[in-house]
C-alpha cells in the first residue's frame, strides 16, 4: 500500500515536471528527493492516523470511476439549488443543523464522506465525531440530499461495502 | 483545433463564468458567515469544475488536459478541507449560527466539546 503511494507520487512528478531528456540529472535529483520527502511525511501521517489506509485497495481504484460520477451529478444538482437561492428576488433561507450517521469503516471513507459533503453547495461538515457529522444546510431541499443517506452509500460502494 | 470543440469549450468556459459570478453574487446577498462559505463553494465546484473541463477540450488527449485533471483533482481535495476548516474555527470560536432547526441540542455536545 505505502509503495504504491509512492509509486503515484513518482508518477505525478514525472508527468508534471520530469526531465524528458535522461541527462538532465540535477532535476531528476530534485524530484526524487521531493518525491521521497512527501512520501515520507505521508508514512508518518499513516502511522499517526493507525494505518488503516487500506481503503486504497486496488479494488476501491476500479469502482473509482462510478463514484466519480454519481459525485459530479449530486455536485451539479446541488449547485442548481444554490444558485437558485442566491438569485431568488428574496433570499429565504431556512437553516439547520443536524447530526448524520457517517457508516463508513474506515477513517478515510468518512473524511471522504464529510468532503463529499462540504463540497455540495448548500450543505457543509461543521464536525465529525463518533461515527456522526454535524452538517449545516442551507434549507430543507440542500438538507434532503444528505439525509436520505445516498451519498454515504456512495461512499460506502466505494469503500466496498455492501451494495 | 475544429470549430465544434471550440463551441464546446466557449459554452463551458462561459457556463463556468457565470457560476463564478453568482458565487459572487451570493457572498454579497447572503446574511451571516456560515451561509457566505456555501456560496463561495459554488464558485470552487461549478465555476473553476466547468471552466477547468472547458479548457481540457482544447487540450485534448496530451500532458496538458493531464495536468488540468491533477489541477481539478487537487482542488477538489483542498476546497472542502479549507470550508471545513473555516467553519470549524468559527464555530469552534462561539460565533452564532442562526438556525431554524436544530438536531437534539446538548444531546452529547457540552461534554464531548
Amino acid at each position: 500500500m505505502r509503495l504504491g503511494v509512492l509509486a503515484l507520487l513518482a508518477a505525478v512528478w514525472l508527468s508534471l515536471s520530469g526531465p524528458y531528456t535522461v541527462h538532465e540529472w540535477l532535476i531528476f535529483a530534485f524530484g526524487v528527493v521531493s518525491v521521497a520527502f512527501v512520501w515520507r511525511l505521508y508514512v508518518a501521517l499513516d502511522r499517526a492516523a493507525g494505518g488503516d489506509s487500506e481503503f486504497f485497495r486496488a479494488s476501491s481504484w476500479l469502482r473509482l470511476p462510478r463514484f466519480l460520477v454519481a459525485f459530479a451529478l449530486k455536485v451539479a444538482a446541488a449547485n442548481l439549488h444554490t444558485t437558485k437561492l442566491i438569485l431568488a428576488p428574496k433570499i429565504e433561507l431556512h437553516t439547520r443543523l443536524r447530526r448524520v450517521p457517517a457508516s463508513q469503516k474506515t477513517s478515510f471513507g468518512q473524511v471522504l464522506y464529510a468532503n463529499f459533503i462540504t463540497l455540495t453547495p448548500g450543505t457543509i461538515t461543521l464536525d465529525l465525531r463518533d461515527d456522526e457529522l454535524l452538517v449545516y444546510a442551507l434549507d430543507a431541499e440542500s438538507e434532503a440530499d444528505v439525509m436520505d443517506g445516498s451519498m454515504d452509500r456512495d461512499v460506502l460502494r466505494l469503500e466496498g461495502g455492501p451494495d | 483545433m475544429n470549430g465544434a470543440l471550440d463551441i464546446v469549450t466557449t459554452v463551458l468556459l462561459v457556463a463556468g463564468g457565470f457560476f463564478c459570478v453568482v458565487g459572487g453574487i451570493g457572498l454579497h446577498r447572503f446574511s451571516d458567515f456560515y451561509q457566505r462559505t456555501h456560496a463561495a463553494s459554488v464558485t470552487d465546484t461549478a465555476g473553476a469544475g466547468l471552466m477547468l473541463v472547458g479548457l481540457m477540450f482544447q487540450g485534448g488527449l496530451s500532458m496538458v488536459t493531464l495536468k488540468l485533471v491533477l489541477v481539478l483533482a487537487f482542488l477538489l481535495f483542498s476546497s472542502p478541507a479549507i470550508a471545513h476548516a473555516l467553519v470549524k474555527a468559527a464555530h469552534g470560536h462561539g460565533l452564532a449560527l442562526e438556525l431554524e432547526i436544530e438536531d437534539e441540542p446538548g444531546r452529547d455536545g457540552d461534554a464531548a466539546g
